[in-house]
């Protein structure tokens, strides 16, 4: 099959949504990566510009829907042409959501930052690095097109689940004898939802390149077909 | 269309079966051993870019094919609703009633509106003037026209619009009752609102009848279609649900093709 369509314009139209949402991505991936290095830093400055930074984020999914909507309308795209603006569609609105996460992250940092009981935040960094790959493997899987990576993302994830459970359950632990560092603790547990919550996101990512390869929808299909 | 009752055993769910069939004009074999199932109440559309022969198998399947000189089923066999339509003993006219058929381009008689929806019901020897009443009421009314024409039905057909006249050649092969409506590119000349009605015409009819068309346009495949057969240079290449195949194709050739990325 050749790569091209007839119809030109329709190949410059789909490459630039793909590129929108590569761009996304990578500026995404930079701001979970500045959120926890603020957080781990205790850099105030930093937090901030993360919190600045999702601007871009979100303007680019409301143009990536626009662009989407676009091709729709002007081209009838089905099949692969199909799939791949609804993934690109979902994968901004996954990947907008992963850096209101970051944002999370970095609003959690500057209350940390402002407060006078200084606190141990350096155990969350396992998690984010947890987190961290996932996510770099769930933009690989839609970058390459490669099904496999994005159907075993779960597996990562329950892992990663594991970890936030045990870190969460940890930190409340410590909440009753807390005394004046209670509300920063409430800060890291808030952090670590927010980090396993990037996971979940990665993983949405990944089951649409799934569907986007192999036009087979894998969402729940554990639950789906255990019922 | 056979005066026995030998084949008795017609499939239910199949209208058509398509089998092994090879066709040529002259020397030049413009199909390639096609075989398919068509199911009855349902829409099977024939898409693929030019010459690749859809039109050709739509008009093996009412025999009309047999008016060009030369052109001819060369092996395999059509059977409708079981029966094999190259018998000896076929009746044609029979067999063109209950195969209706509807042109690209309208093509209505130079009668009046009410002498074009009877006209096959004449030729059929009815001439009763109820009867002939009933009927045409009947398929204008389920060609979606009655309310615009039956006030004026002993006008000239061709004071119709387009979309009227087309709806007008519908409701003409309907009238004679037939199992299977063959149509062939039938909103080719229709602006994008008679093409609509057209549309929802053939949802419409396939409550009651069995339809095939033959189309070029690709959004109106996935409308309108249950099935689609996509043929390329002769051959069947692939034949799915038209849902399948609009979503995920099996076949490279197909999804080249309905993704504007042939040639």
């Amino acid at each position: 099959m050749s790569n091209q369509h007839i119809f030109q314009e329709m190949d410059h139209a789909m490459g630039t949504l793909k590129e929108k949402v590569q761009l996304m991505a990578t500026l995404t991936c930079q701001n979970i990566r500045h959120a926890i290095q603020s957080l781990l830093a205790q850099d105030l400055d930093l937090a901030r510009m993360v919190i600045g930074d999702d601007t871009e984020v979100d303007e680019l999914e409301v143009k990536i829907d626009q662009m989407g909507l676009d091709i729709l309308i002007r081209f009838h795209p089905v099949a692969t042409d199909l799939r791949a603006v609804i993934t690109a569609m979902k994968t901004a609105h996954n990947l907008e959501r992963i850096s209101d996460h970051a944002v999370n992250i970095a609003k959690r940092t500057k209350k940390i930052c402002k407060s006078q009981s200084p606190i141990e935040v350096k155990f969350i960094e396992p998690l984010f690095i947890m987190a961290e790959k996932i996510f770099n493997d769930a933009i690989f899987a839609y970058n390459q097109g490669n099904s496999e990576l994005g159907q075993d993302l779960h597996l990562s994830d329950k892992e990663l689940d594991a970890a936030y459970k045990e870190v969460s359950s940890s930190l409340s632990g410590q909440l009753e004898n807390a005394g004046s560092n209670a509300e920063n603790i409430l800060h890291l547990i808030l952090v670590a939802r927010s980090i396993e919550r990037i996971g979940d996101l990665a993983v949405n990512i990944g089951e649409d390149s799934f569907f986007l390869s192999k036009a087979r929808d894998i969402r729940h299909e554990q639950r789906r077909n255990q019922g | 269309m056979v005066n026995s009752s030998t084949e008795a055993s017609v499939s239910r769910d199949t209208a058509v079966q398509i089998q092994g069939v090879n066709f040529s004009y002259g020397s030049k074999q413009v199909l390639h051993d096609v075989t398919m199932d068509i199911p009855t109440k349902q829409v099977t559309a024939f898409i693929g870019p030019s010459g690749c022969g859809k039109s050709t198998l739509i008009r093996c399947i009412n025999r009309i094919n047999d008016r060009i000189p030369n052109a001819r089923i060369t092996s395999g066999s059509i059977r409708v609703h079981d029966i094999d339509i190259h018998r000896p003993d076929i009746n044609m006219n029979e067999l063109r009633r209950r195969v209706g058929m509807v042109f690209q381009k309208y093509n209505p008689f130079a009668k009046s509106i009410y002498e074009n929806v009877v006209y096959g019901l004449r030729i059929a020897g009815v001439s009763k003037r109820s009867e002939l009443d009933e009927a045409a009421e009947k398929a204008l009314t389920s060609a979606a026209l009655w309310n615009e024409v039956k006030d004026r039905l002993n006008s000239s057909a061709f004071g119709l619009s387009g979309g009227q006249q087309q709806r007008l050649c519908i409701a003409r092969v309907i009238a004679t009752e037939p199992d299977i409506v063959l149509m062939d590119e039938p909103c080719a000349a229709l602006d994008p609102l008679a093409t609509l009605k057209i549309e929802e015409l053939i949802h419409e009819l396939k409550q009651n009848y069995t339809i095939v068309i033959v189309t070029h346009n690709m959004s109106q495949a996935t409308r309108c279609s249950d099935r689609t057969a996509f043929m390329y240079l002769g051959n069947l290449i692939e034949y799915g649900d038209t849902m399948q195949i609009f979503e995920n194709p099996s076949n490279p050739q197909t999804e080249a093709y309905i993704s504007g990325r042939f040639g």
